[in-house]
């Protein structure tokens, strides 16, 4: 078997398409280093600048009073930008990078401030953006579409091309049983293959590690173990393809249109209409719920002109109002969201029957720009969230003098806060969440790739040679 | 004896196996994209109709002319979806599609909004025929042409045609004609599909001038195809091995459709950062509405009847409360100023004033149309540097490849490109004219109901109804013609090199 591998080898080292691939790959995986450190250093900066202005708000407000920080919220929560961005960054642009917290309104006449309530707002990057619309190289891209088209020039002929010469023949007469040719046919052309590809990942990786601009921790390369494992599961897949319609078809070049064919459907196509199907989601109504927000106002209206005289039942009714307005706002907003959120997880399963869109998947769960990253996100805001409500509860049942009623000047303790016991903010990424975010995505690819490599075996043992 | 040619040629080729099977996939592809693209179409549409419904609805609400033509107002404008974008899609669904119209800014396609449904829905880029052709159409012109020449090299069929008295140039036109006329029975069948599901469709009515524009994109498809398999039969007279022949067009075909289209705008030096350009024109614009504006707004409210330069003249009166708001955007260059006012009832003692309030609310609309108007004299050529003109210097280098040029030819017919989207604010434009012409007719600026609702509403009914018309088909051709006209330069170039290497290759 491995003499095989290593004959297949031998051949593929010297033709024109290996010297041609290593050529492509390279150009692509240095584009793709290159690109990343002219933008990511600015990403990055925009995040520190963004946090830094976040942490002064915060400490602004908490040296103000503790109202101030009560009826503000925590302010604007940002997305760390990945380390992994170049290698997939496609889906990013469409998710937002922050999180707000917005008062629901500045000041009304009886001098109530609206309490604060998460607002999630949605990135719209191309609505004034009037550049022409290319696809990013990044990692995704050129495993995704160039790999796999390569995968294919390696494997279209590995068959039909000894059957063509007769070559096949001469070497199953030597004893060698079938499945023996045929992985010792998919171990060469696997192997030479990775080393045009494993080259220009190392070049693309040692252009990034060097400059000072990034930084790569070890949690990034243990990712971007896992990425390479992925892209190379994943140019199994092609090979594999290769082998089976190789061993089907009697001349080489009838294999190979079949192969671009079938290589263009699955890898362009496939994704695409897959991703117009499932785009295609019914328009969500926002409910404004102002109808709502005005009855409760005369409600507490009404109440409040009921309690007339008393002083303190009056704080406890605006002190409800204004509490229980900025739960529902939040309600609101988030039910929205998870109505939105629901729509794309559906049209994700959709586009899941494409090999090309598993890769995308399990590329972004592990570089960390995707879809599940995001999610990951919100639920850090959002469990901060928690954490600062109940900072607030803390403080002030700390100080006896305050009267307990929240969302109103009087009735929450009159101290300033220590801007340090303020619980900072912190977006982490949960490799084992990533991972369970990634199990599915991985099994089915690699369901792919059984599912093809037997179907080329069935097709090589029973074909006529 | 060219007749036989063809004939024999065209024989050959439509026997094959790869001729059914590009028919095939053709149809198969076109058609289901087709129908899914059709969906997403009528769902724009359906979005666009409530939008424009919702909009006037909201305008009706507004009992006054300040509180309805703002910024932030309610008098928008909505552009309707494209229907040849199922075509090619271009900018149709990316950039803005709503804006407001209001007489204190000129709106242009920085200032739009967008209405539409889950934008997270974005991520899932949706994919049109043209991109379809694009793809299969240069595939397959490659597939049939690697084996013309080099297959009767190796053959040895060449040497025995070349014994009749033939000249090699006959030999390569049959060739071409008639691989031509293979490659586009797969073309014109799937886009006969196309448009009889579209005409099918009852949200569609397509008129001449969209016959014509679907014809220009065929003509353009079929200058595509033809550099395609030009460019493939240069290959195999190059080569003359139909197994080198085949990796080196298909490894051309990754470069031009995959690699090159995405790559060269990552490696081209990125265009000057035009941050000094938009920094110079926003401070002549805010020095304008700060310094010049301000200027003669104060010198009228120190001049007129009532004391102080209180800039609601202190009118009290039942009602929302009044407010006066600047926007601005440096990014944007967006400038503007507005007052909103509300009246829903005065006191008696206030009445005295209202000749005066009407006095100066005229004068204050003047004053910000003319402003907005000066501001849109400094900010248009300075959006077009700062905006277009970067985006322009990208477009041509992706039409370097005729991947890029056949896009481009393709958006311009459909009227999907940057020109196309861009008609639609200049339309939003016109009628911002026609408000304001309707407006000064109506004397709304000076009306009681620009600022109070307590004798009568605002009357929305005078303003002139907004529809926006595409280009004619003329100026569709116009601006697809240069791109055209290169991609049928490549093919006469490119037929040029192969017959020079043809007539002096030995067989």
């Amino acid at each position: 078997m491995w003499h095989i591998a290593k004959r297949e080898l031998y051949d593929n080292l010297n033709s024109l398409r290996f010297a041609l691939a290593t050529f492509l790959l390279l150009g692509l995986m240095l584009t793709n280093a290159v690109v990343h450190l002219r933008e990511h250093p600015e990403r990055v900066q925009m995040y520190s600048e963004k946090v830094a202005a976040h942490q002064n708000r915060l400490k602004s407000h908490a040296n103000a009073s503790f109202y101030e920080l009560a009826q503000k919220g925590p302010g604007t929560l940002h997305k760390k930008p990945s380390a992994l961005h170049f290698c997939t960054g496609r889906g990013a642009a469409f998710l937002s990078v922050h999180v707000s917290s917005i008062q629901s309104w500045s000041w009304d006449e009886r001098g109530l401030e609206g309490l604060w309530s998460l607002w999630y707002p949605s990135a719209t990057p191309n609505r004034n953006n009037v550049d022409p619309d290319v696809t990013k190289v990044d990692w995704g891209f050129i495993i995704g579409y160039v790999l796999s088209l390569l995968a294919l020039l390696f494997t279209f002929d590995s068959i039909s091309s000894e059957r063509e010469h007769g070559t096949l023949r001469l070497m199953l007469a030597n004893a060698i049983p079938r499945h023996t040719v045929l992985i010792g046919k998919f171990l060469g052309a696997l192997i030479s293959i990775s080393i045009p590809f494993t080259l220009a990942v190392l070049v693309n990786l040692l252009v990034i590690a060097t400059s000072s601009d990034v930084y790569l921790g070890a949690d990034a390369w243990g990712r971007l173990g896992i990425i390479y494992f992925i892209a190379l599961l994943y140019t199994c897949l092609f090979l594999a393809l290769g082998l089976l319609v190789s061993a089907r078809v009697q001349r080489s070049a009838v294999s190979l249109v079949i192969l671009l064919l079938v290589w263009v459907t699955l890898v362009v196509f496939m994704p695409g209409t897959l991703a117009s199907i499932a785009g295609r989601s019914l328009p969500l109504k926002w409910e404004r719920g102002s109808q709502r927000f005005f009855e409760r106002r005369a409600e507490f209206d009404a109440r409040w002109h009921e309690a007339h005289g008393d002083r303190r039942k009056q704080l406890q009714l605006s002190g409800e109002y204004v509490t229980k307005d900025a739960e529902q706002r939040e309600h609101a907003h988030e039910a929205h969201l998870k109505r939105r959120i629901s729509q794309v997880k559906r049209a994700r399963a959709i586009t899941r029957f494409s090999p090309v869109t598993i890769m995308e998947h399990l590329l972004e769960s592990f570089a960390g720009t995707g879809f599940e990253r995001h999610l990951q996100f919100l639920e850090n805001v959002q469990s901060y969230a928690r954490q600062f409500r109940e900072f607030i509860v803390d403080t002030d049942s700390a100080d006896p003098e305050s009267l307990h009623i929240f969302g109103i000047r009087e009735g929450v303790s009159q101290k300033s806060v220590n801007p340090e016991a303020v619980p900072r903010f912190e977006d982490t990424l949960n490799f084992r969440r990533d991972f369970n975010a990634a199990a599915v995505d991985l099994l089915l690819l690699t369901l792919f790739f059984v599912g093809f490599f037997s179907g080329a075996y069935l097709a090589f043992v029973r074909v006529e040679i | 004896m060219l007749t036989v040619l063809i004939r024999r040629e065209l024989l050959d080729n439509l026997m094959t196996f790869r001729f059914a099977v590009a028919v095939l996939i053709m149809l198969l592809l076109v058609v289901a994209n087709t129908v899914v693209v059709l969906k997403d179409y009528e769902q724009r549409l359906m979005l666009y109709n409530d939008a424009v419904k919702m909009h006037q609805q909201q305008l009706q609400e507004k009992k006054t002319y300040s509180a309805g033509i703002t910024y932030a107002g309610e008098l928008r404008i909505n552009r309707p979806p494209n229907p040849l974008s199922i075509f090619n899609t271009g900018f149709d669904k990316r950039i803005g599609n709503k804006v407001t119209v209001s007489h204190t800014y000129v709106p242009s396609l920085w200032d739009s909004g967008w209405h539409g449904s889950n934008p997270f829905m974005d991520m899932f880029v949706s994919m049109d025929i043209v991109f379809i052709f694009e793809v299969i159409l240069s595939l397959l012109a490659l597939v049939f042409a690697y084996d013309t020449l080099a297959g009767e090299y190796e053959r040895g069929t060449l040497r025995l045609v070349l014994t009749h008295p033939v000249s090699r140039g006959h030999i390569l036109l049959a060739k071409y004609v008639s691989a031509m006329l293979c490659l586009l029975v797969p073309l014109l069948i799937s886009l006969l599909f196309t448009v009889i599901l579209l005409t099918t469709t009852p949200s569609i009515s397509l008129n001449t001038d969209d016959f014509l524009r679907i014809g220009g994109i065929i003509f353009a498809s079929v200058a595509y195809l033809s550099v395609f398999y030009l460019m493939g039969l240069l290959i195999s007279a190059a080569t003359r091995r139909t197994g080198t022949a085949l990796m080196l067009a298909m490894f051309v075909w990754g470069f031009l459709v995959l690699v090159y289209p995405n790559v060269i705008l990552a490696v081209i030096p990125r265009p000057e950062a035009p941050q000094a350009r938009a920094a110079s024109a926003f401070s002549q614009i805010e020095q304008m509405w700060e310094g010049e504006f301000g200027r003669e707004w104060r010198h009228f409210l120190e001049t007129d009847a009532l004391p102080g330069i209180d800039w609601n003249l202190g009118l009290k009166g039942s009602g929302s409360e009044p407010y006066a708001y600047m926007w601005r955007d440096p990014r944007t260059l967006q400038y503007s100023f507005e007052v909103i006012l509300a009246f829903e009832g005065f006191d008696d003692k206030e009445e005295h004033k209202i000749p005066h309030a009407q006095n100066h609310f005229r004068f204050l609309g003047q004053l910000v149309t003319r402003t907005a108007d000066q501001t849109w004299i400094i900010r248009k050529p300075a959006l077009e540097d700062i905006f277009i003109h970067p985006a322009n210097v990208k477009r041509i280098w992706l039409k370097l490849s005729p991947v890029g040029l056949y896009d481009a030819a393709t958006q311009a017919w459909t009227g999907t490109d940057l020109h196309g989207v861009r008609d639609f604010f200049d339309a939003a434009r016109r009628y911002r004219q026609e408000v304001i012409n309707a407006l000064y007719d109506k004397e709304a600026f000076g009306s009681r109901q620009w600022f109070s609702s307590d004798k009568g509403a605002a009357d929305w009914n005078i303003l002139p109804q907004f529809s926006f018309q595409r280009v004619d088909v003329n100026t569709n051709a116009k601006r697809a013609l240069l791109d055209v006209g290169i991609l049928l330069m490549m093919n006469v170039v490119i037929f040029i090199l192969i017959f020079l290497i043809f007539v002096k290759s030995e067989v």
